[in-house]
């Protein structure tokens, strides 16, 4: 069963190998942080806006992370969950809009970065956007961005959520991307920055 | 008519038996080296290979299992992580269950099943080969995975909708499910084997009732595996097919349904208990029988009670889910049903006592981890008699009564046979004898660290602690008992550490082996340990139920076969009477071949659902290639 001279051996070697290589590489990937530390989560309120609060630099140590709120797919479903939860839907509906504006007709009012997107849902726009910063906690904010941005991505993501296990409105995020579901609306292709931003 | 009278003087008919050998070992034997190991069909070759993996992955098991009694020895602890635990549990269970149970005890049978039939190698020997090969590569795939911590957190049974798309984020819902489809592949493929082996392949004249137990046992085992298996695999590809495609296989919303998960995953999940406990009754009867020196007391009743066993397992599967709210009446009839499955096991266990009874036990350590079996297997049966009641397992459900409950019945009903397997099949498998010395410690460190660790679990359940939790308050009155439970499974550790030193050590340098170490009766003890490739270098007749138990009356023999091809012999599947020579397949790199294609559709699939259109192109190719006509003389029937 065990003899040295056996190919066997190479086979048990290769497989333990493949695994300790596997091992190697985990070591260097993001782990799933079911509570974030402190002061990361601190530092995730430091990102710095253009004066004319669209697009901007996000803090370093999101960086550093992989900027994992866009990639991960525990941090897009947890977007996801709060994104029913905050009620984003009475507004955004599916994603496909309604009171407020679509993230699927591909124009973002404030740019496609996700630290817009933050920015939008922390401290509120123009036109009945509310303010989230003092019902979410900053990571939740980041979670919820990401995966708003997911809903619009224009290139697909692996990352990206599945359905729920609701009512069937439109395809999955993982379905993407969301370019071959854009539905530009009744106005057309938006010439502006739509009703003055 | 004149290349069949060319070949007249390459008949095994009169031969030297030196020259035999010479000549069948030319045809029959794996050529050495890295290609030759990666193209062997041999079936001996592969079911090392595949025991071998199998105890690997049940040493990786131990790890984890390790990891989680460090975790759960004391209240609040820090060692793992809520996420880590969750995926440790989910690794331990699904690995024990599909990369090793019943892997294992399906390998056991490739290697012995065509040695106890008396043919030379198993049917379909390049789908033997393949099989392997997708094994080894879902069990990477599941390891690998849980490396780059993508482990499955589901648990093993990756009930929706938590493993669904809302709930399970990322791949490693997924990673269990196509691991899964996998070790399905190649259980599927090894059972299909093992059925045509065991009707077409039998030796002449061993008909139906001479069949020795062990092989009964496997028969039956595979009918399970071939009626259970496409449930799971169902299961899983809709879960993937829900998670990757947007499918509404299981969400209610849309017409699916929450509970058809539960009925398709046990549907599979109760056979799988019998799938793996069956071979492990046909273990114990081959080791008793040679043990007590004397054949099984009702032979008759053992093979009724396998197959009534098979019937009832698939009668069962409810009794997995009495919690869930289904009517009344289902749960009287499922109790009921579980109940009744006690009477084939309690049918076959008073069988082995009446045979120990009334025959003259030889206490080596084969039959020491019989006995084991017979005393905690029973303890086992006895707490399944309890859950199998509705108001019963209505208060323990999901608690470590359950998980005393099944480690008593698997480990009791099919670790303890498999070890004892492993000491008495060694000499046949390796050529070398395992240290009786060493086999009597690991047995009693198995025997008393296993009851430790597992029969203090059954109170622990009784006091509420639930399943599957990371952690408890020490508030509750359970951390005592843990710490206890903690220390038994380093004893427990330290015996399968001292059979693994053993088989390791006698592999390399234990006593060499005669042909029948043991004076047992059945066929694979007939040729040498371990066997030539060719098994047998003339085929034998068999005129008795234990065709080595008189040595005065030796065996009867075949001649006329061709030693210049791979021939065996076709038989009748009730009589066994000779119907047909019948050529063997030779090696061939295609089934290596055909399963990484395989291996990467499936794995891509996970990815985009495009991987099925352009990962077949692949797949097609390795099998064009696999059934491609080589005009050899192989192909003549």
């Amino acid at each position: 069963m065990i003899d040295s001279r056996n190919p066997n051996w190479a086979f048990v070697a290769a497989a333990f190998l493949l695994i300790g290589v596997g091992a190697w590489l985990g070591w260097f990937r993001q782990a799933r942080e079911l509570r974030v530390d402190p002061p990361v989560a601190a530092d995730l309120d430091q990102f710095r806006l253009m004066p004319n609060a669209i697009s901007g630099t996000p803090p370093e140590s999101y960086f550093a992370q992989g900027k994992l709120y866009e990639t991960d797919a525990y941090n897009l479903s947890q977007g996801k969950r709060l994104y029913a939860w905050f009620g984003c839907s009475t507004c955004h509906g599916d994603g496909r809009g309604g009171v407020g504006p679509s993230f699927l007709d591909g124009w973002w009012l404030y740019g496609p970065e996700v630290v817009s997107i933050v920015a939008s849902i922390r401290d509120g726009r123009p036109h009945g956007m509310p303010a989230f910063h003092d019902r979410m906690t900053i990571e939740q904010i980041w979670q919820l961005a990401g995966y708003v941005q997911t809903i619009g991505s224009y290139t697909p993501k692996t990352a990206a959520p599945s359905r729920n296990d609701d009512k069937q409105t439109r395809p999955a995020e993982n379905r993407g991307p969301a370019k071959i579901l854009f539905d530009e609306g009744p106005v057309g292709v938006h010439p502006d920055q739509g009703p003055s931003p | 008519m004149r290349a069949v009278a060319d070949r007249e003087g390459v008949r095994d008919t009169g031969m030297e038996a030196v020259e035999l050998d010479r000549r069948l070992a030319a045809t029959w034997s794996t050529p050495p080296g890295l290609w030759g190991a990666l193209s062997t069909v041999d079936h001996k070759i592969i079911g090392r290979r595949y025991i071998v993996t199998a105890f690997v992955f049940l040493a990786l098991g131990g790890v984890l299992a390790l990891l989680m009694r460090l975790q759960l020895a004391q209240p609040e602890a820090r060692f793992v992580g809520p996420d880590r635990y969750n995926q440790i549990f989910t690794m331990h269970g699904s690995n024990m269950m599909f990369l090793f149970a019943v892997p294992v005890m399906q390998a056991m049978a490739i290697y012995l099943v065509p040695l106890m039939v008396g043919t030379r190698n198993i049917a379909f020997p390049r789908l033997n080969a393949f099989s392997y090969w997708m094994y080894l590569a879902g069990g990477l795939l599941l390891w690998i995975a849980f490396a780059v911590d993508t482990g499955p957190d589901v648990g093993w049974f990756a009930y929706v909708p938590l493993s669904g798309p809302q709930y399970a984020a990322g791949k490693r819902a997924d990673i269990w499910a196509q691991m899964i489809t996998f070790t399905e592949v190649s259980a599927l493929a090894i059972a299909v084997e093992i059925v045509v082996t065991v009707f077409k392949q039998r030796a002449p004249g061993m008909s139906l009732d001479r069949i020795p137990l062990f092989v009964w046992s496997m028969l039956v085992t595979s009918f399970l595996v071939i009626l259970a298996m496409p449930a799971i695999m169902i299961a899983s590809t809709s879960l993937i097919l829900d998670r990757l495609v947007g499918t509404h296989f299981f969400n209610p919303a849309e017409g699916g349904d929450v509970l058809l998960w539960q009925h398709l995953f046990w549907f599979f999940g109760h056979p799988e208990v019998y799938i793996i406990f069956l071979p492990a009754v046909g273990m114990v009867s081959s080791i008793v029988a040679t043990f007590t020196q004397r054949p099984v007391f009702g032979y008759l009743a053992m093979v009724m009670a396998l197959i009534a066993t098979g019937v009832l397992a698939f009668g069962l599967w409810v009794h997995h889910m009495f919690v869930a709210g289904l009517p009344r009446l289902g749960e009287s009839f499922f109790t009921a049903s579980s109940m009744a499955i006690a009477v084939p096991a309690g049918l076959q266990i008073f069988c082995w006592l009446a045979t120990i009874w009334a025959g003259r036990p030889i206490f080596k350590t084969p039959f020491l981890f019989v006995i084991g079996f017979i005393v905690v297997f029973v303890i086992g049966g006895l707490t399944g008699v309890m859950v199998a009641s509705v108001p019963f397992d209505t208060q323990v459900h999901d608690t470590y009564f359950v998980v005393a409950h099944f480690h008593y019945v698997l480990v009791g009903g099919a670790v303890f046979p498999l070890l004892g397997a492993v000491y008495y099949w060694f000499p046949k498998l390796t050529g070398r004898m395992m240290s009786e010395t060493l086999g009597r410690w690991s047995f009693g460190l198995i025997f008393s660290g296993f009851n430790l660790t597992f029969f203090p679990m059954h109170i622990l359940g009784l006091q509420g602690m639930p399943r599957r939790i990371y952690t408890y308050q020490p508030e509750m009155p359970w951390s005592g008992l843990n710490m206890f439970i903690s220390l038994s499974g380093i004893v427990l550790a330290a015996g399968f550490l001292l059979f693994f030193i053993d088989a390791i050590r006698s592999a390399r340098s234990g006593p060499v082996a005669p042909a029948n170490p043991w004076g047992a009766s059945t066929l694979e003890w007939a040729t040498s340990s371990p066997p030539p490739s060719y098994n047998f270098a003339r085929l034998p007749v068999i005129e008795r139920l234990e065709p080595l138990s008189d040595r005065s009356d030796p065996l009867g023999i075949v001649e006329g076969l061709y030693t210049d091809r791979r021939e065996l012999l076709i038989t009748g599947v009730v009589e066994a009477r000779a119907q047909a020579r019948e050529s063997s397949v030779g090696s061939s790199i295609w089934p290596l071949l055909a399963a990484l294609a395989t291996s990467a559709m499936l794995i891509w699939s996970i990815f985009t659902p495009w991987a099925v259109v352009w990962g077949s192109i692949p797949i097609a190719v390795a099998l064009i290639g696999w059934f491609w006509p080589k005009g050899d003389p192989e192909d003549e029937t």
